[in-house]
């Protein structure tokens, strides 16, 4: 067949798909391969965390493929590790590989502003499940990721005001010990922590120190929780130094009530800490099963594993450049076009329409408490 | 701004001899290799890591403790830490020499300049690293909790628990030994002899590739040592740990004074200890900068360390 035909043709089919004409016999249809990326942490420390979100971006693909015949979606794997300094190495790769109309991710706020100067240059449009740092779509702030930024997950300065909740309810007076391991994430996560401590009744910030993510030993640290009588301890950083550090705080004899945010939000927590993680509790993203059971079935039927953390942020995400797709949106141009102007449903419900910095207007925290070695989810922080 | 430290003086003098007894021993792997070599072993670190991994097997993989699993008591306990030990030494020890034979030896032999051996063992220290990464997912690894972390008394505020007193002692146990080998043995003498004069040792009849592959190897098994001390006190493990590790060890070598054993010793106890003072008093950020300022302004006095360099000053 003629190139030229055979492309007309699939304008034609694409055309007929985006308005729905569902009846275009598979036979007949011409197959087109576009390409998308997922970019996070897929080897190194954290990499647990892109991984799942990679596997809910895979079996996004599965679902659309498997309505969309004619479409068949090429995922490019592009692994910062999580690290700024692999992000601007690998970044440049994607931004010069003209296929790629838009990608999910950067997973983390410190390699997606490190990744940005690439991306912006070649209007790629960014979807990210899970950085959540508040300078990205500050638009006073150098690490404004305007125009081709976006994320459909709730910022920090909503999280911090729902992890003090969280971490405080049911302690009477709670004396707040806040502490963080140095990281783009944590830093500015226990500030928004600290401010939302001031609008709890009865909370006081006795104490705070600054661990770097390296450390094994926190018996300094400890020590100031117990020369400060906190009885609630709150870590910003991540689940693998968290457990680490439960362990020592439970073998020290403080029962301080124990609190984390999303970084330390992965089923990998209470496995590492054991039965020191017992009643710690964490806000996090609620997950494909919090949001609909029958939909993680299915998820694990295809994907061989359960869902994992931010599997309904990079769902949703996967599902907005798909359908760009489906409408045709097949130049990085139009597809960031597509994205600014969306607006569609969430797999939790809500409405996913950007702002002009590319946030959404929902921000979900889910409380989460350790039980029998499983993170519960324990409902909306409300 | 000193309440904490007074306030929990004792607690933290504990946690940082234990901590200070992982670095003496780490230091050891890299002062031992320095003093007969001239060189820095690189792969120590990952060495030191590896070792951690031999006591996660042991009780994990041998004795099937999990983390939900009931602690060990009695005998099965002695049993359970005695060979948890001796596989992170074993493993150690084993790596250290893999490590001389791959990225000294040859090279050695050759004749080659010292940048090419530092890159080669460099080079197999990422190696080793990465080795491990994939070997375990890039996963951090808990390990099953065997020692019950017995509060055993309390002494001015401060609990006394078991583990930290079986690191304190069999690491200080550990150090002595070895310390007598070096000094007493047959094989010490000629490691020391090396260290001295390479030439004049040769002349006197000492095996050069006998004395550098046991100088690894003693390094090693010292090196392992830490790892099962350090899983016993953290219960925790991950690829990437050496480096942090290994940077402390080195700088508590470089502080004593790099090649001496004796050094080594007082390096690591006081870095242990000035890591968590400094930690409690400016703030956990503060930890490096104080512990490096520390380092810098020793170096300006004592150029060679508190102690001196090199093995053959190890007198009693």
């Amino acid at each position: 067949m003629n190139k030229k035909i055979k492309g007309s043709l699939a304008v034609v089919t694409a055309a007929a798909v985006a308005f729905g004409l569902s009846s275009v016999p598979a036979a007949s249809a011409a197959v087109k391969t576009y390409t998308i990326g997922y970019q996070g942490p897929l080897s190194g420390g954290e990499a647990s965390t892109g991984i799942d979100e990679q596997n809910a971006v895979k079996y996004a693909i599965k679902l659309f493929e498997a309505k969309n015949k004619n479409i068949k979606i090429k995922l490019v794997s592009i692994d910062d590790q999580g690290d700024p300094a692999v992000a601007g190495t690998v970044a440049p790769g994607v931004a010069s590989n003209k296929n790629v109309l838009g990608v999910v991710g950067p997973a983390y706020s410190g390699a997606t502003i490190a990744s940005l100067p690439y991306y912006k240059s070649v209007n790629m449009a960014l979807i990210s499940p899970s950085a959540t740092r508040v300078s990205l779509t500050d638009p006073t702030s150098p690490d404004f990721g305007g125009p081709i930024f976006h994320r459909v997950v709730g910022k920090d300065d909503l999280q911090g005001p729902a992890l003090a909740k969280y971490a405080t309810a049911g302690v009477k007076d709670a004396k707040v010990f806040v502490f963080d391991d140095q990281s783009a994430y944590a830093v500015p996560l226990r500030g928004f922590v600290e401010a939302g401590l001031k609008k709890v009744a009865g909370a006081t910030l006795v104490g705070g120190d600054s661990v770097p993510n390296t450390t094994t030993d926190f018996s300094p640290t400890i020590a100031k929780i117990k020369t400060s009588g906190a009885t609630v301890v709150i870590y910003t950083g991540y689940y693998s130094q968290a457990a680490v550090f439960i362990k020592q705080l439970r073998d020290s004899g403080s029962k301080a009530v124990f609190a984390g945010g999303d970084g330390v939000f992965n089923q990998e927590f209470p496995k590492l800490a054991g039965a020191a993680a017992e009643g710690s509790k964490v806000t996090g993203v609620g997950g494909l099963a919090g949001v609909d059971p029958k939909l993680e079935a299915d998820f694990k039927k295809k994907m061989g594993v359960s869902s994992g953390v931010y599997s309904v942020e990079s769902f949703d995400a996967a599902n907005i450049l798909l359908s760009g797709i489906k409408a045709g949106k097949t130049t990085r141009t139009s597809m960031l076009a597509y994205v600014k102007a969306y607006s569609g449903k969430s797999i939790s419900g809500n409405t996913i329409k950007f702002n002009a910095n590319g946030d959404i207007s929902y921000g979900l925290f889910a409380g989460f408490t350790t039980k029998n070695g499983v993170l519960v989810n324990t409902g909306i922080v409300k | 701004m000193f309440a904490v430290l007074i306030d929990q003086f004792w607690s933290l003098t504990i946690a940082g001899v234990a901590l200070g007894f992982i670095y003496v021993l780490i230091s050891l792997g890299y002062t031992m290799v320095y003093g007969v070599l001239r060189m820095i072993n690189f792969a120590n670190s990952e060495i030191f890591m590896w070792g951690t991994f031999g006591t996660v097997i042991t009780s994990r993989d041998i004795f099937h403790y999990t983390q939900t699993s009931e602690p060990a008591t009695g005998g099965k306990l002695a049993l359970v830490l005695v060979s948890s030990l001796l596989m992170s030494m074993l493993v150690a020890g084993l790596t250290a020499i893999f490590v001389e034979f791959v990225a000294y030896r040859r090279l050695r032999m050759k004749g080659t300049n010292r940048l090419a051996t530092l890159i080669s063992a460099i080079g197999i220290s990422i190696a080793l690293q990465e080795v491990m990464r994939l070997l375990t997912d890039s996963r951090p690894v808990g390990s099953p909790r065997v020692l019950e972390k017995i509060i055993l008394t309390e002494v001015w505020g401060a609990n006394i628990r078991l583990d930290t007193v079986i690191t304190i002692i069999a690491a200080a146990a550990i150090f002595f030994i070895l310390e007598r080998f070096i000094k007493l043995s047959r094989m010490g003498k000629a490691i020391r002899a090396v260290s001295m004069n390479e030439d004049a040792a040769k002349l006197m009849g000492v095996n050069l590739n006998r004395v550098i592959t046991t100088t690894f190897l003693v390094g090693g098994l010292a090196t392992g040592a830490a790892g099962f001390f350090y899983i016993t006190v953290f219960e925790y493990t991950k690829f990437n740990i050496g480096f942090t590790m290994g940077m402390a060890a080195f700088t508590a070598a470089v502080l004593g004074g790099i090649g001496n054993i004796r050094g080594a010793f007082y390096g690591g106890l006081s870095l242990g200890l000035l890591e968590v003072y400094a930690s409690a008093v400016l703030g956990t950020q503060w930890k490096a900068v104080t512990v490096f300022i520390i380092l810098v302004l020793v170096l300006l006095f004592k150029p060679n360390g508190l102690f001196g360099e090199a093995v053959q000053t190890t007198r009693a």
